[in-house]
């Protein structure tokens, strides 16, 4: 293929962000190829606890989470999409306190959040604790199976007729004429890039001699076999460090960012009992029958982010034609959303919200 | 509590249990773990308490002679004991353990393991009727329970474990309906000359199908199962022969012993970073290891069937091997002792091997309604459907379909749906790895995991940034 | 008929008898040998319902793994085949 016959862009990770980008730009008219080094939807799109909740995303993002929420319902049963409204718990004055400060300011940016009596609460979640301080609600809180992420994303892509690669990680890159990729499936050739490799954008970005100071968490996430039925709506905890739901076929999945160990470099993470221990441990008291369950899983996944904790999503610093997209905290639930934004930019459209400037001072509150 | 070790061994079977020994010989010391109440691993199970006298056999014998040496030593043997997670921090290992419902940590700074393996059953239609039990399982209930899997069974398998359940059947007072094995005359006469290195295995072999021929039991060569009949419970079988695919004589039968020979139990090996690959005599899927069980990963040792299926002598063999090597690797002195005997005995257990291995026509027994993934009621032709829609991996089948996600952890239908990976894609079996290996290494009692707890002692961290 | 592997069921001597429960009817079995064990003897092959299409199962890998003979005593889901049979138990389907 000679620069001419190049795609438009070649996406460079296949996870939602790069999902979401590829479908946008494709629909306005870019050819588009999708490369990963594994499958589509296995990196931290495909492990994450699936939690779609306005009451844990972050004041600032809180907009963005907003207007991308439709998206999600219009997924619908292909990415088992559920809307179950959410409850946040406080165990204890100190948070509750903090649950009411917090709260305040989310509803402040436009989230629907109440707070609910205990009797509320009880009639609606009977296997709750009774020992619960406070606690809020917001209705638009729901969750989808992230494990779907890969399955839905390919029939999406094929859909559309954007060409994807599986197997095929980026280890050089060439911008003599346009972008030349090495992979292990030959050089692929491209007029734009976007850098979409979630917790692998720091070796990603370095093969442009680009520096991008990004981090990664090893988030932990633990599954339980069916039980009964316990909870009927998203669960959280004031300081986000539990969030929980039942799927529909009884599983009940608990998050809430527990750090396991490993890093993206060394390729895997590893769970770390002795965080995974008082993560079960805040599941079983908020619902104290989940004793009873068996834990089937627990694994973790990488999940980036910059200094200030706010997103990259804009053009490369120092390199024409070059994008990056990603370390998105609530990433999972704002991605088709800000996929939009960023494919919008791409096609030189202004986006409906600003994006991110990747070029930004990290170190200072410029967002 | 916690306990500290110079050597944890997982698994008391043959290789564990020898691995043990040898290494508290040496002067480690030395913690053995198993989840069953006793050593013996699975091929030398110990009778459960419901049995006061029985006759001896050769497996209750050795596994006596292993339960003893371990009671005379200067082990410490943790029986009913479940490791459920492992991990290597801060230059030792630290294992979760679970024992009388209460989870535990051990430390010790080499690991051993020595986890054995597990059945491999092909599956075919009406695998998942109850009364069908696992070839291997059945000599479980042989000699934990000395009790029978029904009043008339067929017993159904590659390999030579047909014969040794059909004779512990009748043994113990039950009767074989049939014998239906893909293996053909042609396939045993083959593996002469590797079994000749045993003449003892060899003698009891002879005496089993003979003892069978006497008795008239039929025996279906190059057969298999094509059906189990019945619905909530197993009334007979329909068989076809494999090289005609014909079929062949059905019989009434209120049980089933169905096997295909057995896989490694590979799982918290490959969670520890240590690399595998493909070698189908060796059972499937193995960690690479040496012959004395050293790993790439520091103080990481492997030993037994679990790093490859070479029968329970060899993994006894191992055991020694594996336990002096560790005493060397810490200091202590220990004979190299030769590695000769070992290859001899792993030479009769790959034969074994060879003839268990899973075959593609029993594989082709199975209809887009048969049952692959038992856990989730997952079918051929569901798992087909989603490498038909792009799912190339079988990571990307388990996402999609939750093959593998169910309680057992994948551990009864990963092999089979790599071979439909395999077959649909045109790619070598060795091309399609096992999906990522997820804690626990058992399903863990949440409440068991947690123990008591104050809910103000819980280390929560400080919250994500607003 | 000649014998070459001896028939030896009435050498083996057993505990006694006891009475567990299974989902509210009363079974025998010797104390200590593994529920599936005295179950299988009873008859009780059908151990549980399979998800998604509610098939019957019953125990199948017998040291374990599979999570076919999955039930529940004091609360707890335990595998039969792990458990031994104890006078009074109370065992219950998931
Ligand atoms: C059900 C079954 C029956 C068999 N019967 C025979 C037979 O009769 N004759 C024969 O020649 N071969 C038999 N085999 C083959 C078997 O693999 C032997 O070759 C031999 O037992 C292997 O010895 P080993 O020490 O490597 O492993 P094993 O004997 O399998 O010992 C491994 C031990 O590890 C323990 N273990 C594993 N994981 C954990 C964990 N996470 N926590 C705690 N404990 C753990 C298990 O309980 C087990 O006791 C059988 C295999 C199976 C699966
Ligand atoms: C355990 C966990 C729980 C979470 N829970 C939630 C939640 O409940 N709700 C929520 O909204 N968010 C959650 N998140 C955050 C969310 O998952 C992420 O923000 C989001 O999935 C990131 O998407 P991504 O496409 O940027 O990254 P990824 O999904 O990681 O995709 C990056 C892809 O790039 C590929 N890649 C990397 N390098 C290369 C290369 N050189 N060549 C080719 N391909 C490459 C990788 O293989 C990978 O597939 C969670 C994250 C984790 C880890
Ligand atoms: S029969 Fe498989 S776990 Fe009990």
């Amino acid at each position: 293929m000679t620069a001419d016959t190049a795609y438009d862009i070649a996406i460079i990770g296949g996870g939602i962000m790069g999902c979401a980008t590829a479908l946008r730009v494709a629909a306005g008219g870019m050819s588009v190829i999708v490369l990963d080094q594994g499958d589509l939807g296995q990196g931290a799109s495909g492990v994450n606890a699936g939690t779609l909740s306005l009451q844990i995303k972050r004041v600032k993002l809180m907009p963005y989470a907003l207007k991308g929420h439709h998206l999600w319902a219009e997924m619908g049963d292909a990415v088992g999409f559920a809307k179950t409204g959410g409850y946040t718990l406080a165990f204890n004055a100190r948070e509750a306190e903090m649950l009411h400060e917090r709260q305040t300011l989310k509803t402040q940016a436009g989230a629907p959040i109440e707070f609910v009596s205990n009797n509320r609460l009880r009639a609606a979640e009977p296997n709750l604790t009774h020992k619960v301080e406070a606690a809020s609600f917001c209705p638009e809180d729901g969750y989808a199976n992230a494990a779907l992420t890969g399955q839905y994303y390919r029939g999406r892509l094929r859909d559309a007729g954007i060409q994807y690669r599986e197997g095929c990680k980026v280890t050089a890159i060439d911008r003599t004429n346009g972008f030349a990729l090495t992979t292990p499936q030959g050089t692929i050739r491209a007029k734009r890039i976007l850098l979409a490799a979630g917790a692998w954008l720091k070796p990603l970005a370095a093969l442009l001699d680009v520096d991008l100071p990004v981090n990664a968490r090893v988030n932990t996430v633990s599954v339980t076999e069916r039980m009964p039925p316990l909870i009927s709506s998203v669960i959280g905890h004031a300081t986000g460090l539990l969030t929980m739901k039942q799927k529909v076929n009884g599983t009940v999945l608990i998050g809430g960012g527990w750090q396991g160990l490993g890093t993206p470099q060394d390729g895997r993470g590893t769970v770390n009992a002795q965080t995974v221990r008082p993560n079960l441990a805040l599941a079983q008291y908020a619902v104290p029958a989940l004793g009873a369950a068996r834990v089937t899983r627990s694994w973790t996944g990488f999940e980036a982010n910059v200094p200030d904790f706010y997103p990259l999503a804009g053009a490369l610093p120092g390199v024409p034609d070059a994008f990056v997209l990603g370390c998105v905290r609530g990433g999972y639930t704002i991605g088709p959303y800000i996929g939009q934004l960023m494919g919008d930019a791409i096609l030189g459209r202004e986006p409906e919200m600003p994006l991110f400037d990747p070029g930004r001072d990290f170190e200072k509150d410029m967002i | 509590m916690d306990e500290h070790y110079d050597t944890a061994v997982i698994g008391a079977g043959p290789a564990g249990g020898n691995a043990a020994l040898q290494a508290a010989r040496r002067g480690l010391r030395v913690v053995l773990l198993d989840e069953q109440p006793a050593p013996g691993g699975q091929v030398w199970r110990a009778k459960s308490a419901s049995i006061i006298a029985a006759p001896t056999t050769p497996e209750s014998s050795a596994g006596d002679a292993l339960r003893s040496a371990l009671g005379a030593s200067e082990v410490t043997l943790r029986a009913s004991t479940r490791v459920w997670d492992i991990r290597r921090q801060a230059g030792a290992w630290t294992l979760q353990i679970l024992r009388d419902n209460t989870s535990l940590e051990i430390t010790a700074r080499t690991l051993i393991l020595a986890t054995g393996a597990r059945e491999y059953v092909q599956p075919v239609p009406g695998w998942t009727t109850p009364g069908v039990i696992g070839l291997a399982g059945a000599t479980a209930l042989f000699k934990h329970s000395l009790s029978l899997p029904g009043n008339r069974t067929v017993v159904s398998g590659t390999g030579p474990l047909v014969f040794y359940v059909a004779s512990e059947i009748r043994r113990l007072g039950g009767t074989v309906a049939a014998i239906v094995t893909p293996n053909s005359r042609a396939d045993w006469a083959r593996a002469v000359p590797a079994m000749l290195g045993q003449p003892k295995l060899l003698a009891r072999g002879a005496v089993w199908l003979a003892d069978l021929m006497l008795a008239r039991v039929p025996i279906l060569w190059g057969h298999a199962v094509s059906d189990v009949l019945g619905t909530d419970h197993v009334t007979g079988v329909k068989t076809r022969n494999l090289r005609n695919s014909l079929t062949g004589t059905e019989f009434a039968a209120d049980s089933l012993c169905l096997g295909h020979g057995l896989v490694p139990n590979i799982e918290a090996a490959q969670m520890l970073g240590v690399p595998i690959r493909h070698v189908a005599s060796l059972g499937g899927w193995v960690p690479e290891a040496e012959p004395d069980g050293a790993t790439n990963v520091e103080g990481l040792y492997l030993s037994g069937d679990g790093c490859g299926i070479r029968g329970a002598v060899a993994a006894g063999l191992q055991g020694t091997l594996t336990g002096a090597r560790v005493a060397r690797d810490l200091g202590k002195s220990a004979p190299t002792p030769s590695l000769r005997q070992w290859q001899r005995a792993a030479r009769f257990g790959q034969a074994m091997t060879a003839l268990s291995h899973p075959r593609p026509e029993v594989q082709a027994l199975t209809t887009q309604d048969t049952i692959i993934c038992r856990c989730e009621s997952l079918r051929r032709g569901d798992i087909t459907a989603e490498i038909t829609t792009g799912a190339a991996s079988a990571n990307a089948v388990k996402s999609g379909l939750r093959a593998g996600m169910g309680p057992c952890g994948g551990k009864y239908c990963q092999t089979a749906i790599a071979g439909l990976i395999a077959a649909q894609m045109g790619k070598a079996i060795a091309d399609v790895p096992p999906p990522t290996p997820r804690s626990p290494l058992r399903p863990l009692p949440l409440g068991q995991a947690v123990g008591d707890f104050d809910y103000d002692d819980l280390p929560i961290p400080k919250p994500a940034p607003l | 008929m000649i014998r070459l592997v001896a028939n030896q069921a009435a050498q083996i001597r057993r505990s006694e008898q006891v009475t567990f429960t299974f989902d509210g009817m009363p079974v025998e079995g010797h104390s200590g040998e593994s529920l599936v064990s005295a179950l299988l003897r009873a008859g009780h092959l059908n151990l549980r319902h399979a998800p998604n299409d509610n098939a019957p199962r019953g125990a199948f890998c017998c040291m374990g793994l599979c999570q076919e003979c999955a039930v529940v005593i004091h609360g707890q889901v335990v595998e039969a085949c792990c458990t031994g049979v104890a006078a009074g138990l109370v065992v219950g389907r998931v």
